[in-house]
């Protein structure tokens, strides 16, 4: 099948290079501390923060930072056939340990000792990429809620198909079979913290594509950045400053 | 948690949101006397009700509703199956609500809500016994093929009335659904006709329109009352619900007739003419919630 047309175009109409329509709204679950709803393309993920509040189960408490529990979950209809298990099973158990870790590293967990930071995720549409949306909804949701960050984290993905490596994959290019590599970075701090790839690929090839996502992560950092300094005056504003 | 007396002797040197916490009953009474509530609602009424069809574009029916901060989102999948041998010519529905974590401070991961499969099953006998919904025109061919509509409902912010914003949500939702058009191929197994085939000869076409609509007949709609020594208060909140616990929730579908009345226990005990004036206040929410959708129809109808 050909993701690639000989004029450059792929299946959904875009370049190589060029990423879904990005769009993001914070604050939308009234009862949470912080929330927001992250839209890339089709995939569509809700995330809410809850904390610092008190540690749920004593044992687990760490004396010196900050507990981050996070839980992944698909909704039933998210996907093109109705989903039996959406959570609990291993892949959703897999990007909940990976979004946990990955967040963690750009918590400040020092200064909230004794206390819990729950990160929840759902999925409300899934159409490739559901991992990186995750990510950046989750790292809109904690910067809504107050919580302190080294810096934002953005992800975005990856892959190489009929010879071209293409940005932001969504789920018909994600199935097809090629490699899928996912970046998570620190934008101001140019640094990575989240990085996988599955299927075989050659090593120079594979700094091309990850190059993209760094790229690609860049641009959804200053997407954020708008969204957040936006959200900023409308509270300045509302506040009469 | 202070007698009357001794909040009164507080309330006048605390802040106003330190006497919530710690003394929310007297607050609230407080109120109450006064027929105001903290968000400055008069007694009856409930909140600003908004619904949004068509939310979920994977699924084929779906819908937003919020009731205040309340929020619930409802998709429905059609799905082939065999329908029973008792009844070959109807198809079924299956309804489960969720309530995942994000909606509430109250939810933990590791233990899902109480309430949530009580939801399930209420909606579930709400909508079978009103009659909103005729199994029969679920049915493809009789004896071998029926749809099964599985509604799914997400509540995504919980802050009181689940049940009435979860059946605004799965009545919307409802309204919303296209029924997919299919086929029998070959093998005499029902095939759903995705858009590009539809140039193509079919072989037998059960479903004659494109995108069938449901016709709903008698839609139910729901309130739900708290009920606190003489007051009675329409759609609660979250906070409103913790500190006051008995409540009723009364269905009524859109010819008035009662479908159901749920009232599970409490502290206090009605008289007759609270669950009369509670039944009076469904009808006139009723008819708000029938013009809401309504408009939220012929919205979508226009695009």
């Amino acid at each position: 099948m050909e993701y690639v047309s000989p004029e450059g175009l792929r299946i959904d109409g875009r370049r190589p290079m060029e990423m879904r329509k990005l769009q993001a709204e914070i604050g939308v679950v009234a009862k949470a501390d912080g929330s927001a709803v992250f839209e890339m393309g089709n995939t569509k993920v809700i995330a809410a923060v809850y904390g610092p509040r008190e540690v749920q189960n004593r044992s687990q408490q760490l004396s010196d930072q900050a507990l981050v529990r996070c839980e992944y979950s698909m909704a039933n209809f998210s996907t093109g056939d109705r989903m039996r298990k959406p959570k609990g099973d291993r892949r959703s158990t897999e990007i909940s340990l990976v979004i946990r870790q990955t967040m963690e590293a750009c918590i400040l967990t020092q200064l909230m000792p004794r206390s819990q930071i729950d990160i929840y995720v759902q999925v409300l549409q899934a159409d490739g990429g559901t991992r990186s949306a995750c990510i950046n909804a989750a790292t809109l949701a904690l910067a809504d809620a107050g919580i302190p960050m080294r810096d934002f984290v953005t992800s975005c993905s990856a892959g190489y198909l009929n010879s071209t490596p293409l940005l932001d994959l969504n789920y018909v290019e994600d199935s097809a079979g090629g490699p899928d590599v996912t970046v998570g970075i620190l934008p101001k701090l140019d640094k990575v913290t989240l990085l996988q790839m599955d299927a075989k690929l050659p090593l120079d090839i594979f700094e091309n594509v990850m190059q993209l996502a760094v790229e690609g992560c860049k641009a959804i950092a200053d997407y954020i950045r708008e969204v957040l300094s936006e959200n900023t005056k409308q509270l300045e504003y509302r506040r009469g400053l | 948690m202070g007698a009357p007396n001794a909040a009164g002797d507080w309330s006048s040197e605390m802040e106003v949101d330190a006497f919530r916490r710690l003394f929310p009953l007297c607050y609230f009474e407080r109120h109450l006397s006064e027929s105001i509530r903290p968000d400055a609602r008069p007694l009856k009424r409930a909140r600003d009700t908004i619904v949004s069809l068509g939310a979920v574009a994977s699924s084929d029916g779906s819908a937003l509703a919020k009731i205040g901060s309340t929020t619930m989102l409802a998709a429905i999948k059609m799905e082939v199956m065999t329908p029973s041998v008792d009844s070959p010519d109807e198809g079924s529905i299956a309804v489960e609500f969720h309530m995942p974590p994000i909606c509430s401070p109250v939810v933990r991961p590791g233990r899902p809500a109480e309430v949530a499969p009580v939801i399930s099953k209420q909606l579930f006998d709400s909508l079978l016994s009103s009659g909103m919904i005729d199994l029969k025109e679920l049915s493809l061919v009789k004896g071998k093929a029926a749809w099964m509509a599985y509604l799914d409902i997400y509540c995504l912010d919980a802050d009181g009335a689940l049940f009435d914003a979860a059946l605004l949500s799965a009545v919307a939702a409802f309204s919303h659904l296209r029924i997919p058009v299919v086929s029998l191929n070959d093998e005499g197994r029902v095939v759903v006709v995705s858009k590009e085939l539809e140039g193509e000869k079919l072989v037998k076409e059960p479903v004659n329109e494109e995108r069938r609509k449901l016709s709903l007949n008698s839609i139910p709609f729901s309130l739900t009352c708290i009920l606190h020594k003489n007051y009675i208060l329409a759609d609660p909140t979250f906070e409103e619900e913790s500190i006051m616990e008995t409540f009723i929730t009364v269905v009524l579908n859109s010819s008035g007739q009662l479908v159901s009345l749920y009232k599970p226990g409490g502290p206090v005990l009605a008289h007759t003419s609270a669950i009369q004036e509670c039944i009076a206040l469904t009808k006139h929410r009723m008819k708000e919630l029938q013009e809401i959708i309504d408009e939220a129809i012929s919205i979508m109808e226009v695009d």
